[in-house]
């Protein structure tokens, strides 16, 4: 049973890894990615509540402990990414039985979805409502990272769903089952 | 029904406890997990930065004798021109102490310098920071200035075992007392404004409304010494001053250093007990 989280979580943390080092690449180039809404988006849309939320909450997290604590009013924020995680990975989970959550075309879109969800809660936590934001215009770079992140995702998004359902399948989890489980 | 309806609501239910159950924790606990989390992806970023090393010196090795005698002699040239000034250096500190203690002022602030390679830049809108690979091993204290040959790169913000989390001076949680060089006026420094395919830029506030800038002649803006960094560090150039809406001060942009974004190794200063 605790296999089918721990292998979502070892693969949205590979992504997590794997999208740190590009980011180090690129930024000489002014340009940084943020992948939130698909690290989310399979364990939302694929497992039950309770295995695809211990995984989110763990991804989550790890994404927080490399990350800056934002200071609002005269205390520390911890765990912004874990609270819009959860968020994100609940809403997602409520709606899912409405839509046709198995094709690869609409868990790329529930990803770009709640990766713009995602990105403008962290915009707001950290612009908005962290007491260190500078005044100074930061809305096109936010605007254009998001850009960069959504076009990012667009491209890896189906390698990473393939991924995650096959690392499950070598774990012998079956996802057609795990479908029609709720917790 | 009634159990149907609580069946749609259960994830929020979910949601609500783990929410406010995180909100409950103790402080010690969150501070525990987010280090705990850290290092679990901490060997990760660091073997990477090992790798970049490793490639880095196997690229360096491709090049011929020749290529390698000529910088050497180049380095010769610099290294002369350095030892010079090194003895000018330690001749001018020596007065400094003189004159210290004669005029019975405090000492200046003494620095050790700890080398350090960056294994980590994460650079967006939202902050702007370096992980280098020293930390609490090197005992690299919270706040402690971190420069580089072109001057400052920022400021430790968060120290683990192993590696330590620098805000850049390009980031907007970064302020720093500065002032312009040849003038002994304090202004403030904030990082920030950094703009997509561009090098980064930072806001200069509080500036004194005689001071004068021309965008023909950018002028140099210093580190204070007031807090934590030593005076006359360069934080960037400033080539253009505004207004403010008071009418007080003046306001600006510094333009930095492009090779912030492209750092591999910095100098973090650790202040030295001194008596």
């Amino acid at each position: 049973m605790y296999r089918r989280w721990l292998i979502v979580f070892a693969t949205t943390l590979l992504l997590w890894l794997l999208v740190g080092q590009v980011n180090h690449y690129l930024a000489p180039f002014g340009v940084s990615i943020s992948v939130g809404g698909l690290l989310v988006a399979f364990a939302a849309l694929r497992l039950n509540l309770r295995n695809g939320l211990t995984a989110t909450i763990l991804i989550a997290l790890t994404v927080d402990a490399a990350e800056p604590v934002p200071e609002v009013g005269h205390h520390l924020l911890y765990g912004p990414h874990l609270l819009l995680f959860t968020s994100v990975h609940i809403l997602i989970f409520h709606l899912r039985t409405r839509f046709p959550r198995e094709e690869m075309l609409f868990g790329l879109g529930t990803a770009l979805l709640a990766n713009l969800a995602i990105f403008l809660g962290l915009s707001f936590i950290y612009i908005e409502l962290d007491a260190h934001s500078a005044s100074g215009a930061t809305s096109l770079r936010l605007l254009a990272d998001l850009g960069w992140s959504q076009l990012f995702i667009l491209a890896v998004a189906p390698w990473f769903f393939s991924l995650q359902q096959r690392a499950l399948e070598l774990g012998q989890v079956d996802l057609a089952d795990e479908s029609h489980r709720f917790y | 029904m009634s159990f149907n309806r609580f069946d749609q609501a259960k994830p929020f239910f979910t949601l609500g406890i783990i929410v406010f159950a995180w909100l409950l924790l103790p402080v010690a606990v969150k501070s525990f997990l987010r280090v705990a989390f850290f290092e679990l992806q901490a060997p990760v970023q660091v073997t990477a930065s090992y790798v970049r090393d490793l490639q880095e010196f196997w690229a360096e090795r491709t090049h011929s004798k020749d290529e390698l005698i000529e910088a050497a002699r180049e380095l010769r040239h610099v290294y002369a021109g350095y030892e010079f000034q090194a003895q000018q250096t330690d001749a001018e500190q020596a007065e400094i102490t003189r004159l210290e203690r004669l005029l019975r002022l405090p000492a200046d602030p003494h620095f050790r310098f700890e080398p350090a390679r960056v294994c980590r830049r994460d650079l967006s809108g939202w902050w702007q920071q370096l992980t280098i690979r020293k930390g609490s091993n090197y005992d690299l204290p919270v706040g402690a200035p971190v420069v580089y040959g072109g001057g400052v790169v920022g400021r430790v913000r968060e120290v683990r075992a192993y590696e330590a989390d620098v805000d850049l001076v390009s980031s907007p949680r970064l302020r720093i007392a500065a002032t312009f060089e040849n003038d002994t006026r304090p202004v403030s420094y904030q990082g920030g404004n950094n703009p997509p395919l561009a090098p980064a830029h930072g806001l200069v506030e509080f500036v004194p409304p005689d001071i004068v800038v021309y965008s023909s002649a950018p002028r140099r803006l210093v580190t204070s010494g007031l807090g934590e960094f030593p005076p006359g560090l360069t934080i960037g150039y400033v080539s253009h001053l505004e207004t403010s809406p008071d009418g007080l001060f003046q306001a600006g942009e510094i333009s930095l250093d492009p090779r912030l974004t492209e750092l591999t190794e910095v100098t973090v200063l650790v202040p030295l007990q001194t008596d």
